[in-house]
């Protein structure tokens, strides 16, 4: 008689994968909103200012999900909110969405550095088709201007993008903010990065502060 | 905080970024550069449907240099091309030629469809033997991918996640689908092109159609099989021609072999078969018949 072989070992590696990836999706979910424009669902948005300090919460999407000047902003927790578009970028593709915020809530954290390489896992999150906060993982495609330190247009990364996710987050493997998903290009997913996010956010607010 | 999932995230770029050290853009067609690997000292691997010129090519390499490039020989049967380049030192390809890739392993395709390297990721979706090119070439192995194809995807290298090339990607194969041309093909090829310059193949001048030979008739001659090839076009003075065989006959077997379809027929005739004669058995006016014929090599300007 041949003794039966051992059972493989449970798949560790794979495991505490799934673990981590969950734990990172349900990080970036809770800084990902629905914006809605006349009851209509059109996109999804970053939580960009928990509204801590002004009590006036901000969210970050792309200026195509908002057409007119005002939204309504779900947030993870269900709650809904009026918002007004406090600025709007046409060539940028980006708009800013305030609300009254009448609690601090978490904010996306915005990875500053190191630079993004080629081949690095990217979540992104959405609401493709009306399934809330759907996620898909890919990898960095190309990191412009290697040698440049200048910030590219757009971040291009190899992962599935469909309608509802445009203005949601890219973020990397530890949940952190590199890109607002905007369109795609073929199979490929262009977001704007996190960088020129952050320096438009801080003219536009310049701008429209009171 | 995360660690597997970082760890990996980590170990993918580092894979493209080893990898892609000897992944060059190549200039031969017109707007968007195609990739091409760094195989062997001097030596650039790249797909032959990618290179539309003979001369005036030019590679960027790595570092952003753009250098010239000469054409050691293509071979469209295989899609692949050897370019020639000297005097650059850019680290050559870390081939994994001693295991196979299994369905299901996680896959790189990587391109530079410009100054920059591209990745798309992916599994590998099937795995299986050796295969003709519908231009007769055999590829190793069937190396089919489940990933998403951008610019520059042919002539890039396939790595696996440690960063060792698995072969040269192609969408000219196979109809636009993706596959990739296995080292040990890619070695073969590139050690004849640079050698003759091109592949040699035998020939023999000779279309043919599957026809069913009737039962009575196979019963008759003692037949294997009961579909043969009718040989519905000879080319003129071609090795076929030459030997004596005619249109209408019925081509039963080549070297001991049945054949009842044209890769039956490409499968006998090697670059090592040119000028040494193969007995083709054949059906004509109803008795069966057996002549010598001395394959030919291919002419060059032949696509098939």
């Amino acid at each position: 008689m041949i003794a039966p072989p051992p059972p493989p070992p449970p798949p560790l590696v794979t495991a505490g994968l799934a673990q981590e990836l969950a734990a990172a999706v349900d990080e970036l979910r809770r800084v990902t909103v629905q914006v809605r424009t006349r009851g209509a669902a059109t996109g999804a948005g970053v939580l960009w200012d928990g509204g801590g300090s002004e009590g006036r919460g901000l969210v970050i999407t792309n200026a195509h999900v908002v057409r007119g000047d005002r939204a309504t902003v779900e947030l993870s927790d269900g709650t809904a909110a009026r918002a007004r578009v406090a600025a709007r970028d046409l060539k940028r593709d980006l708009a800013a969405l305030e609300f009254a915020a009448d609690r601090a809530m978490e904010r996306a954290v915005i990875r500053g550095s190191p630079p993004l390489r080629v081949g690095e896992l990217v979540i992104a999150i959405g609401h493709p088709g009306g399934l809330v906060g759907a996620a898909t993982l890919g990898i960095i495609h190309l990191a412009a201007s290697e040698r440049e330190g200048h910030t590219p247009r757009w971040i291009h990364a190899d992962v599935r993008l469909a309608p509802g996710f445009s203005g949601g987050p890219l973020a990397d493997a530890t949940a952190r903010l590199v890109g607002v998903n905007t369109m795609m290009h073929g199979s490929l997913a262009l977001a704007v990065p996190a960088a020129a996010v952050e320096a438009w956010v801080r003219r536009a607010h310049a701008l429209v502060a009171p | 905080m995360s660690t597997v999932l970082q760890s990996l995230s980590t170990e993918l770029a580092d894979a493209v970024q080893a990898a892609g050290r000897a992944v060059v853009a190549i200039h031969a067609r017109r707007r968007i550069p195609a990739s091409g690997v760094h195989w062997r000292s001097g030596v650039v691997v790249a797909t032959s449907h990618t290179i539309s010129r003979d001369e005036n090519i030019t590679v960027t390499l790595p570092d952003g240099i753009t250098a010239p490039a000469s054409l050691a020989g293509r071979d469209p049967s295989t899609d692949l091309a050897v370019l020639k380049l000297a005097g650059q030192s850019l680290p050559t390809a870390r081939l994994r030629s001693d295991t196979p890739p299994t369905v299901g392993e996680l896959v790189i395709a990587l391109g530079r469809p410009g100054p920059s390297v591209t990745a798309s990721w992916g599994v590998m979706s099937r795995v299986d033997g050796p295969w003709r090119t519908w231009q007769g070439a055999e590829i190793d192995s069937l190396l089919r991918l489940d990933l998403a194809i951008y610019d520059g995807f042919s002539g890039g290298p396939l790595i696996d996640a440690a960063g060792r090339v698995l072969g040269i990607n192609t969408s000219g194969l196979a109809r636009g689908v993706p596959v990739t041309i296995p080292v040990a093909t890619v070695e073969r090829v590139v050690t004849e092109l640079l050698e003759r310059g091109t592949i040699r193949r035998a020939y023999l001048g000779i279309g043919t159609q599957p026809v069913r030979v009737p039962e009575s008739l196979a019963r008759k001659l003692e037949l294997k099989g009961d579909v043969a090839l009718l040989i519905v076009s000879l080319e003129s003075g071609g090795p076929a021609d030459r030997d004596g065989l005619l249109l209408g006959d019925v081509l039963l077997e080549l070297d001991g072999a049945a054949v009842s379809d044209s890769a039956d027929v490409l499968a006998k005739l090697g670059g090592d078969r040119v000028g040494r004669p193969l007995a083709a058995r054949v059906i004509r006016g109803g008795q069966v018949k057996t002549l010598q014929v001395t394959p030919g090599e291919r002419p060059k300007s032949r696509a098939a």
